[in-house]
């Protein structure tokens, strides 16, 4: 079951994952598997900027009282 | 005696007419707005605020708790006060203050200043209390007059910059009076049901007197004592309110701090996009990379094998002449001493033979040689041919000539003479 990422995790999730490509973690064996994985989270990322849209809710509360 | 009897039915206690001309004030004048200087400002026990409020004609004498009293207060100072006017149990005229602010460009700059100076003593504006805004920023109060230009733009701005965020709006006032009490109960409300991870109290441009409300010690103080991260966007960027320097953070303008709560979807496309081709090329030069090991290192194997290969040749090659070497000394060679000397015998009998031939060749040679006719002529001697008879021709072959003769006379040699 994959874990429900807000935008900004998706962003720093993929921060995380391009820079393993510069890290002494890096191992060419991995590398298609990684690079598969941050495309595909690219992809994810770039579809929720175009969708998501911000909620704005005006509170019923009255502040004068 | 009549008269004077209703006289004193229909009369007042002191004390109750006191109080029903303070409910007829209140009916009238349930809050009254009065602008003025401030003359004989005095504190009380610690607790009570007097001062008059006049003007070049008039004075009317004011009170109000201290803790009601949100700005510094100075003689001289301009002011508009809220409150209802009142009798006092000693028949005294006076006004009863809730709200005091100032107006006028001195007094708000006196008041500002004053206030500034005792929030710094305490601490409140102390950059180490400072929350930086969240990274992952998904609940966001906003505390603004939805009917402001300010609004409007920060709501605009966000969501041109980013989606996927839940924004609260408490609606309030954000001048006036009213105002910093309305944002003060909005930051207890969002601090209370704690579900936002950001404050964002926003309110454009205006007069110094119109952002002024910001000013206000007691919202300041909320601002600086809430729980929960808050930004300011207020007025332009030229104005700074005391609520900007409690703050965490500080826009300078509705429109700033929407660009600093937000990110940029496009910016951030453009990041990615980069990212992804800067990892594609990287894990292509790890593998061009990988490539020149591997041939760098089946290049070395293969010049060791056959640095090891022609080693192992030249150790054979010696290996083999020395093999060579035995053999021929305990084989070859004594066969070849064998066969040698069987040659050497055989040769020496060719040539005993061959000696022995040429002798015989050179005595029949030398025989024949002696019974050659030259020979024999060149002795002196001549060859007679012919039928040796009396009369009859013979030919005499001398050396040199060749001669018809007649015999003459035929006598018989005698060998033993």
């Amino acid at each position: 079951m994959s874990e429900k990422l807000t935008l900004n995790q998706k962003i720093n999730k993929l921060d995380g994952e391009v820079e393993w490509f510069y890290s002494d973690d890096f191992k060419l064996e991995e590398a298609a598997k990684k690079y598969k994985a941050a495309v595909a989270l690219a992809k994810d990322i770039e579809s929720d900027l175009n969708e998501l849209k911000n909620e704005i809710e005006v509170l019923s509360e009255d502040f004068s009282k | 005696m009549k008269n004077n009897q209703s006289l004193r039915d229909d009369s007042f206690t002191p004390t109750e007419f006191i109080s029903v001309v303070n409910q007829t004030l209140d009916y009238a004048y349930s809050s009254v707005l009065i602008t003025g200087e401030v003359a004989s400002y005095k504190v009380n026990q610690g607790k009570w605020v007097f001062f008059d409020l006049k003007d070049e004609e008039s004075s009317i004498s004011c009170f109000m708790p201290l803790w009601d009293l949100r700005m510094p207060l100075e003689d001289g100072m301009k002011v508009i006060v809220r409150g209802v006017p009142k009798i006092t149990k000693w028949g005294k005229f006076s006004f009863t203050v809730s709200v005091v602010k100032p107006v006028g460009e001195g007094s708000l700059k006196k008041a500002y200043e004053l206030l500034k100076k005792k929030l710094e003593a305490e601490g409140i504006f102390d950059q180490a209390k400072k929350r930086p805004i969240p990274e992952d920023l998904t609940k966001l109060g906003v505390i603004s007059s939805t009917g402001a230009a300010g609004y409007a733009d920060f709501v605009k701005i966000i969501n041109a910059r980013w989606g996927g965020m839940k924004v609260f709006v408490a609606h309030t006032q954000v001048q006036g009076l009213d105002a910093p009490d309305q944002i003060i109960r909005a930051l207890q409300y969002f601090n209370e049901h704690g579900n936002v991870q950001m404050i964002a109290i926003l309110r454009g441009g205006g007069s110094a007197d119109d952002l002024s409300c910001f000013n206000d010690e007691a919202l300041v103080r909320a601002i600086a004592a809430s729980k929960i991260p808050v930004i300011t966007g207020i007025g332009h960027e030229v104005d700074e309110s005391l609520s900007d320097l409690a703050a965490d953070v500080r826009a300078s303008t509705p429109s700033n701090a929407a660009e600093m709560l937000t990110r940029d979807r496009a910016e951030i496309k453009g990041k990615i996009i980069r990212s992804v081709g800067r990892i594609s090329q990287i894990t292509l030069q790890e593998i061009e990379r990988a490539l020149a090991d591997s041939r760098s290192s089946i290049e070395g194997i293969m010049k060791k094998s056959l640095e090891q290969i022609n080693l192992a040749r030249q150790q054979n090659v010696a290996q083999l002449r020395r093999a060579n070497s035995l053999i021929k000394a305990k084989y070859i060679d004594p066969v070849l001493e064998s066969n040698r000397e069987k040659i050497r015998r055989s040769l020496e009998r060719i040539k005993t033979e061959y000696e022995r031939i040429k002798n015989s060749i050179e005595q029949k040679s030398k025989l024949l040689e002696a019974l050659n006719p030259e020979t024999i002529l060149s002795q002196g001697y001549a060859i007679i041919a012919g039928k040796i008879s009396p009369g009859s021709v013979v030919k005499i072959t001398t050396l040199q000539q060749i001669i018809d003769a007649e015999v003459k006379k035929i006598e018989e040699r005698n060998n033993n003479e």
